[in-house]
């Protein structure tokens, strides 16, 4: 069976982690997003692709290529301007025949979510599950074990099953899609309600892992349920005095300084110089080309490629996009916030900095807990930061 | 230059020939044929691209066979003169790379002897000389010709009569060897095999290669026995596909961050040093053609900063022509490929003259690799499309990290410094990503500029070499006559060529020829030019004084190059684009040029 990955949206609600790049390229334990769907769908046997992208595609086709380091088939479908994932799914149409799976690239799924929608599918189908907060998704009013309602983000409370993006569907979609299109709505769950009102739409609950990243904040949760299955590799240079525990995956061309102490799950890539004397305790990934600097603690953080830690650092709970440099000193230390994103305000538990690519913090600059600073922005030294500072932002 | 293969197994051999020679296009596409053995001995060929031939042909039963893929050199491209060649009894069939230097005192001597030749090639020669030898054994008569035979070859033979071996031979011509089970291929380039095998032997100069169905026998000139371990290749034939990109071009550019990550991987921490740039020379010579030559011109900039030591760049066709000087430089050759045959001739001249050799490559067991005394590899991948992108910024990488190299070696630059330059360096990737985030902005400009006749390129310093390969860039891909002039030289002469009609992109990112160049800049306004700028970010300045911009990241002014080379690829890459060009097959060139 084919399988279809939406993955042309831009993911605006990421911030500063899609400047440059799609939201399913976000790396989790070092993987982009997209990387962990393809392989949990390879894993099932599932290995002919086709991934209908858009914002920034070059990004996700010169990673994937053809699907051949990944075991697959790959073929794109380009979605011009994205309206939503109906329409997205409508040009993958020339591409598919009979039964096919829809997932979105950006949903952290393992092989059991997809195996449960494989075989428990009967004609059309949804994936559900449970969910704690079940107001910022489509929540799935059943008749039985059928799909009577999609009713998304409900204000009210009126049921706890959601829906995952995760569709066994076939050709009979997109007409529903083309209907609907006509009245300007262009959203899949909308055609698989409608679709459900001339034909039975099963629904099948799964109690597989599916994370969902709608916030940056998210990312670090996507990133530790990841690292839970990190392999200890031991490339690269390991320096005598270093100390390793737990499971921790290290890259070719990484040199480890010694008197450093790194605690797994932990997964650092290729090409990275770590210490002397820092501290990376879980669940962290480093991406390629990542330099922590002497003394410094990293702790539950995501640290994508090319970033550049400077000596005497704390990063906790905190994600730093691609080539962000932080000078000596900066400290990004875990706390309860309450970031403001697109509008509308987040209570989070507990978060530390959030920082985009390409990003400059001179020395001793302070974020704050939930702060949330611009890609390419450039902070002057001592500063300190809260709220959020744009993208290309300078503070002072 | 040319491409070649041959096949000796159980399975039909013209689908596998086609499908090999296809793989090799990038070395030549101007016509192409297959000569089978079945019931006796067939020839396909044709001009043109490949498909062509496989749509106006039908296909030849046969488990024997060679085929070719031809870039002209001797004769213009046409059916007569594509390959396989056959003798005049029609039995033999014979495929070429390379050149046979005395080919013209060769035909009128078999001319003489009542040989009827059909084309204009110099190939052709060779399969007439086989005939002549030939008293019912090809291998013999292989071995007999090639004596005769003064020039660079890999040439595969089959004959009518011996329907289970294709003998082939090598000189100064690449050609490598895959093991399959029951059937055993040749080509000039392993991408033609990997469909089949990962497995290969490569053949060295002055060897002969017997390939039937059940072996493959290699022995040297002289009929000794070479024995020679299979070697296994790690990268796949879906490397080469395009994966969603409209062009190899494009996605080789956007493989480019990924090209310099890996070519730096594991050498800036811990910088490979062994004493070989130590002492013992006074200066350095870089050596090499085309695009690569661009990035020696940028290399001797850098290694004369970073190392202090004096260097001169050199193109590989005239390292030759000049007089051995008596203080013997150590050589550096770089070539994508490690065969394009001038670059090699430089080298073995270089060794001859007793030269300390290194070579910048970015293919592994390259014959430049195998013969220069230390080898450095550019980790870019394989790179199909012919104008060549990612191995460009991949061997500048590389440059950078030898100039810090040789720096410490010779205690020239300080640990430090050093430090800082790799700090910098690390950097490069996220530069060069940033550049194609701009590519929908180039694409843009492309639009606006394709449609003139001429353009210039002007830099200054760093930025001259790096005009001259955005011009090259452009002439190769959309055949637009493009030159680089350094910013000086303009009132020298092309000034005088310089109107509306003539648009000019001018390297102007911030460094110390920066106002300099902008008083250039102003030269080319004043008559009219519209003006493209590649500029340093937050340079609000630059936009008072020319038409467009395109802005790249601001990095150490050596490292300059990079980005700026990337947004004039791009700009080519659109510009082909918009005017429909050919773009990763562009007419008369070829990927590596392996006759001189």
């Amino acid at each position: 069976m084919k399988a279809v990955i939406l993955a042309a949206g831009e993911g605006a609600r990421m911030g500063p982690f899609t400047a440059s790049e799609p939201k399913v390229m976000i790396p989790v334990g070092n993987r982009p997003i997209l990387e962990h769907v393809v392989r949990a769908l390879a894993e099932q046997d599932v290995r002919d692709i086709v991934i209908v992208v858009g914002y920034r595609r070059e990004r996700i086709m010169s990673y994937f290529e053809d699907g051949k380091p990944f075991d697959a088939r790959i073929e794109y479908a380009v979605e011009g301007k994205q309206l939503g994932t109906g329409h997205s799914l409508s040009e993958a149409r020339p591409k598919v025949q009979g039964e096919f799976l829809v997932l979105n690239g950006s949903n952290l799924l393992d092989h059991q979510a997809i195996s449960d929608l494989i075989e428990g599918r009967h004609g059309p189908s949804v994936l559900i599950t449970e969910s704690e907060n079940p107001s910022k998704y489509g929540v799935v009013l059943l008749s039985e074990d059928r799909v009577s309602k999609i009713v998304e983000k409900p204000r009210e409370p009126i049921g706890n099953l959601i829906n995952t993006g995760a569709y066994a569907l076939d050709e009979s979609i997109f007409p529903a899609i083309e209907a609907l299109a006509r009245q300007g709505k262009h959203d899949l769950p909308s055609a698989v309600e409608a679709l459900s009102a001339t034909k039975p739409v099963r629904a099948i609950r799964t109690k597989g892992m599916w994370q969902d990243a709608l916030y940056p904040w998210d990312l670090l949760r996507l990133n530790a349920e990841v690292l839970k299955s990190v392999h200890s590799v031991k490339a690269g240079t390991i320096e005598s005095g270093v100390t390793i525990r737990g499971k921790v995956s290290i890259g070719d061309g990484t040199v480890l300084r010694g008197g450093s102490y790194i605690q797994g799950p932990v997964s650092i890539g290729e090409g990275c110089e770590v210490g002397p004397q820092s501290v990376i305790l879980p669940a962290t990934s480093l991406g390629d080309n990542v330099r922590v600097g002497p003394f410094t603690l990293v702790e539950n953080t995501i640290l994508m490629d090319d970033v550049d830690v400077g000596p005497s650092c704390v990063l906790q709970e905190s994600v730093v996009g691609m080539g962000a440099k932080l000078s000596a000193g900066v400290l990004a230390a875990r706390g309860r916030a309450t970031p403001q994103v697109e509008g509308e305000w987040h209570e989070v538990e507990s978060v530390g900095g959030l920082i985009g690519e390409d990003t400059v913090l001179e020395s001793g600059v302070v974020v704050e807990p939930g702060a949330i600073v611009g890609a390419r922005a450039r902070v002057g030294g001592n500063a300190r930061l809260r709220g959020t500072i744009p993208n290309g932002g300078i503070v002072v | 230059m040319c491409g070649i293969i041959g096949y000796a197994g159980y399975r039909q051999a013209y689908p596998i020939l086609l499908d090999g020679l296809k793989r090799l296009e990038y070395r030549g596409y101007d016509s192409a044929g297959v000569a089978i053995v079945g019931s006796g001995l067939q020839v396909v060929k044709d001009k043109g691209y490949i498909t062509h031939l496989e749509e106006t042909s039908e296909p030849v039963p046969g488990v024997l066979g060679i085929g070719h893929t031809r870039w002209a050199t001797h004769g213009p491209p046409s059916k007569e003169n594509a390959h396989p060649h056959v003798d005049c009894a029609g039995e033999i069939a014979l495929v070429h790379n390379g050149i046979i230097e005395n080919h013209a005192e060769l035909r009128e001597r078999l001319e003489k002897a009542g040989h009827v030749f059909r084309s204009q090639t110099d190939t052709e020669t060779a399969v007439h000389l086989i005939e002549s030898h030939y008293k019912g054994d090809l291998e013999a008569a292989v071995r007999e010709a090639i004596r005769g035979i003064e020039g660079s070859y890999a040439i595969a033979v089959i004959h009518a009569k011996e329907p289970d071996q294709v003998v082939a031979a090598r000189n100064e011509s690449p050609l490598v060897i895959g093991l399959g089970t029951d059937e055993n291929f040749l080509a000039s380039d392993i991408p033609a095999l990997l469909k089949h095998t990962n497995r290969v032997v490569y053949v060295m100069d002055r060897e002969i290669v017997v390939l039937s169905k059940d072996g493959v026998k290699i022995t040297d000139f002289e009929g000794r026995r070479v024995a020679r371990e299979p070697q296994r290749i790690t990268w796949s034939l879906e490397d080469a596909e395009k994966g969603g990109f409209e062009h190899f071009m494009l996605k080789e550019i956007f493989e480019e961050p990924q090209a310099i990550h890996d070519t730096l991987l594991g050498r800036v921490a811990e910088p490979e040093t062994d004493s070989f740039f130590k002492n013992g020379y006074t200066n350095i010579k870089l050596v090499a053609c085309g695009t690569s030559y661009h990035a020696a011109l940028v290399g001797k900039y850098v290694l004369e900063e970073i190392a202090r030591v004096p260097t001169t760049a050199e193109l590989a066709s005239e390292y030759r022509y000049s007089r051995a000087p008596a203080d013997r430089p150590i050589v550096i050759l770089i070539s994508q490929s490690g065969e394009t045959a001038d670059t090699l001739g430089a080298c073995r001249e270089a060794n001859r003259r007793g030269c300390k050799t290194f070579a910048i490559v970015n293919v592994i067991g390259s014959s430049l690799a195998r013969e220069a005394s230390r080898t450095m590899l550019t980790r870019a991948g394989i790179e199909i499309g012919v104008a060549a992108t990612k191995t460009f910024v991949a061997q500048l990488a590389a440059l950078y990290l030898l100039a810090i190299r040789i720096g410490l070696e010779r205690g020239t630059l300080g640990v430090e410094e050093a430090n800082r330059l790799n700090e910098e360096l690390r950097r490069l990737p996220r530069a060069v990503q940033a550049v194609l985030n701009e590519a929908p902005y180039i694409e843009g400009l492309a639009q606006k500029y394709a449609k003139v006749r001429d353009m210039f390129f002007i830099g200054r310093h760093l930025g001259f070499p790096i005009a001259m390969e955005g011009a090259l860039k452009l002439k190769e891909i959309s055949y637009i006559h493009a030159e680089a002039y350094a910013a000086g030289e303009l009132k020298h002469g092309p000034l005088a060529l310089v109107g509306p009609e003539t648009p000019v992109v001018a390297i102007a990112v911030r460094d110390s020829v920066y106002e300099k160049l902008l008083s250039n800049v102003r030269e080319v306004d004043a008559r009219g030019a519209p003006v493209l700028a590649i500029g340093t970010e937050g340079d609000k300045e630059l936009r008072k004084f020319v038409d467009d911009v395109v802005y790249v990241p601001a990095t150490n002014p050596l490292f300059a190059p990079v980005p700026v080379v990337v947004a004039l690829q791009l700009f080519a890459y659109h510009v082909a684009r918009v005017r429909g060009c050919s773009i990763d097959k562009p007419r008369n060139l070829a990927k590596s040029v392996t006759v001189e």
